[in-house]
């Protein structure tokens, strides 16, 4: 799998501001500085962790890598966290590892819960976080409206050409031993393919007691009346149980709504005001001179 | 409806044709709602009735196979973040007025000019509203494709927007504040054309985009909200008076429910200026499918004198354009969302 990367970021002007001042301060005077990396994913991305020892190398600042377990209490029997300790495991393993090639000191971190308040505990934990770098899948303005300090996020792509300019080096690329958590599809389609069976069941007995008693179900059905509540009964019944069915049998298929859409629409949208612009008083007044 | 019914109504039996006919239209008409919001239930009615349904039967399964389906898109939309739960029930709620309201037009002109009477208006109707509302969102969905996915509000919707009039809406996932007095028409007319056509959503979800000021996608999907007000309230009327055959309506349910899921996942993969796109074609289609039922009530009024020949050839024109239409639109969507399914898995973030 050959992969592009298109990290386009340059070092922001409160890096540089950051790296005056830690070599204006005699040492005893403060703690190392360090950058928070962010990741929510299993694998942190390779591009983040380069990104961010390359920064650091030229900071001189250690690195703080925090794998958020996002969805500690999901219900599948403790599966989701398993797999994320393992994936955390290994990506910290590979993290320190290239760190150790440029001398680049790197503590691990596993949490757990929202990532914005996990992000403004560890800044104001007592380490000297002097900027947070975020991997894919975490919105920056959410991370960035709860943070004391500055949020980057670095952008880059897989592609299945493999050839492109601008890729890194395959040898370069660590392809994951242990699977991600936010590579569930094993799972979910598990999962979809069982709610597909139980729905689809549901849906079949429904459908096989009104087609099974034909005569009776028009009898009753089409008295009205009272009887109106029984149509409309069976359909939401069988809204629910075909319309769970049909959601899982097209999730198990693997069909399922982009993920690059998420924030696709409110861009498209335009700024509301809070509230509109208070009107100019035009009414006329009396002024009294005292 | 109103007043009792005191014709005796004749259920059809079912056989293995019309079980699998039932279930594809219920499909392709599932795929285009969950797709534009609305759209999909219009080429349901003459197809039950080609099978040798009932007219009001059909009308009335028609109607009790519509909200469950608008109820299921609408919840894989709000999955989404599309919906606008209160903007829908709001103007669903004044819908079910307009619906009303529709009816007793549509009573009153039975009364006046008789049964080809009513048929010819409400085909004047769809071919005026289909042409007219169209063109507009499909010269939109043109001019927006140009734009490159610039979908800033139409005028007339920020003009609307600024005037303060009592009492004032905010809409969180529409991300719109509008007076209701701007609301109330759009819905009345949305309930009046479902009342006429059976489509509300050709006026409701251009309504929507062009006069309340929401987007495309948003438009659409608060639209299955409407159209599961309308329904629920429709039913409820349809049912009192037993004319609800509820095997054609869980037939059509079985193909419309996998429809109007896929539809859904469409919206997300497609830019905004598709689902105008979508909406313009079909509206566009089914105009002319109208056009060529019109002889048909002419004639019966007799205003022109086509031949019997004719007029069964065109009537059999207007339903093949109105099925064509519909596929049309059910073609577009599933080529728009695979193809851009499939540039999307050709860039996978690297995520573990």
């Amino acid at each position: 799998m050959g992969k592009k990367n298109t990290n386009s970021m340059l070092m922001p002007p409160a890096i540089a501001n950051a790296q005056a001042d830690a070599q204006s301060l005699p040492s005893v005077q403060r703690k190392a500085p360090c950058i928070l990396v962010v990741t929510r994913n299993g694998h942190m991305g390779e591009p983040v962790m380069n990104y961010a020892i390359n920064v650091a190398d030229r900071l001189k600042y250690a690195i703080c890598a925090v794998h958020i377990n996002t969805l500690p209490f999901f219900c599948d029997g403790g599966r989701r966290n398993r797999l994320f300790a393992a994936a955390m495991q290994e990506s910290v393993t590979l993290f320190k590892r290239k760190a150790q090639l440029k001398g680049v000191q790197v503590e691990s971190l596993g949490e757990s819960g929202k990532i914005a308040k996990v992000v403004k505990r560890l800044c104001h934990s007592g380490k000297h976080i002097e900027f947070v770098v975020i991997d894919q899948g975490i919105q920056k303005e959410a991370v960035a409206a709860q943070s004391p300090v500055p949020v980057f996020n670095v952008i880059y792509t897989t592609t299945k050409a493999g050839t492109k300019a601008g890729q890194i080096n395959k040898a370069d690329y660590h392809k994951p031993v242990q699977e991600g958590v936010s590579r569930m599809s094993t799972i979910s389609k598990k999962r979809h393919v069982k709610n597909c069976f139980v729905f689809g069941s549901l849906t079949a007995g429904l459908y096989a007691a009104v087609f099974f008693n034909q005569d009776l179900v028009m009898t009753y059905f089409t008295k009205g009346g009272i009887a109106t509540l029984l149509p409309v009964a069976v359909v939401f019944a069988v809204s629910y149980a075909h319309g769970n069915f049909t959601s899982s049998f097209w999730s198990a298929l693997g069909i399922e709504g982009s993920k690059a859409s998420v924030g696709k629409k409110t861009d498209s949208r335009q700024e509301v005001p809070a509230s509109v612009d208070i009107r100019k008083d035009n009414r006329p007044r009396a002024q009294v001179n005292v | 409806m109103h007043g009792p019914v005191t014709e005796i109504i004749q259920f059809i039996d079912l056989n293995a044709y019309s079980i699998i006919f039932l279930i594809l239209v219920g499909f392709v008409g599932g795929l285009v709602s969950g797709f534009i919001g609305s759209g999909g239930a219009f080429v349901l009615t003459p197809a039950m009735m080609s099978l040798g349904v009932p007219g009001t039967v059909a009308v009335a399964s028609n109607m009790c196979h519509k909200f469950p389906k608008a109820l299921v898109g609408s919840i894989k939309r709000y999955k989404y973040g599309q919906v606008d739960i209160k903007l829908g029930v709001i103007m669903g709620l004044f819908a079910e007025m307009g619906v009303q309201i529709g009816i007793v037009v549509q009573r009153h002109i039975l009364k006046i000019w008789g049964q080809a009477g009513s048929n010819l208006y409400v085909s004047f109707i769809f071919v005026c509203v289909l042409v007219v509302v169209g063109s507009i969102v499909m010269r939109d969905a043109i001019k927006t494709k140009k734009a490159v996915g610039n979908t800033s509000s139409a005028g007339i919707a920020k003009y609307l927007q600024t005037i303060e009039l009592w009492p004032m809406l905010t809409f969180k996932t529409a991300n719109l504040r509008i007076s209701m007095w701007f609301l109330i028409p759009v819905s009345l007319a949305t309930g009046m054309l479902a009342a006429t056509i059976a489509v509300g959503g050709f006026i409701g979800v251009p309504g929507l985009m062009y006069i309340i000021g929401a987007t495309s996608i948003v438009a659409s999907a608060t639209e299955l909200v409407i159209a599961f007000v309308m329904g629920l309230g429709g039913t409820l009327i349809w049912a009192y008076y037993g004319m609800v055959d509820i095997r054609l309506t869980l037939l059509i349910l079985a193909g419309s429910l996998f429809g109007v899921q896929l539809g859904a996942i469409g919206t997300t993969y497609v830019k905004d200026y598709m689902i105008k796109y979508v909406m313009a074609t079909i509206m566009l289609i089914v105009a002319v499918s109208r056009f060529f039922a019109i002889p048909k009530y002419l004639n019966a009024l007799n205003v022109t004198s086509f031949t019997d020949g004719s007029v069964v050839l065109m009537s059999q024109a207007s339903f093949g354009i109105m099925c064509l239409a519909l596929l049309t639109g059910a073609l577009i969507i599933l080529v728009s969302l695979f193809k851009a399914r499939s540039q999307e898995k050709a860039a996978i973030p690297v995520l573990g």
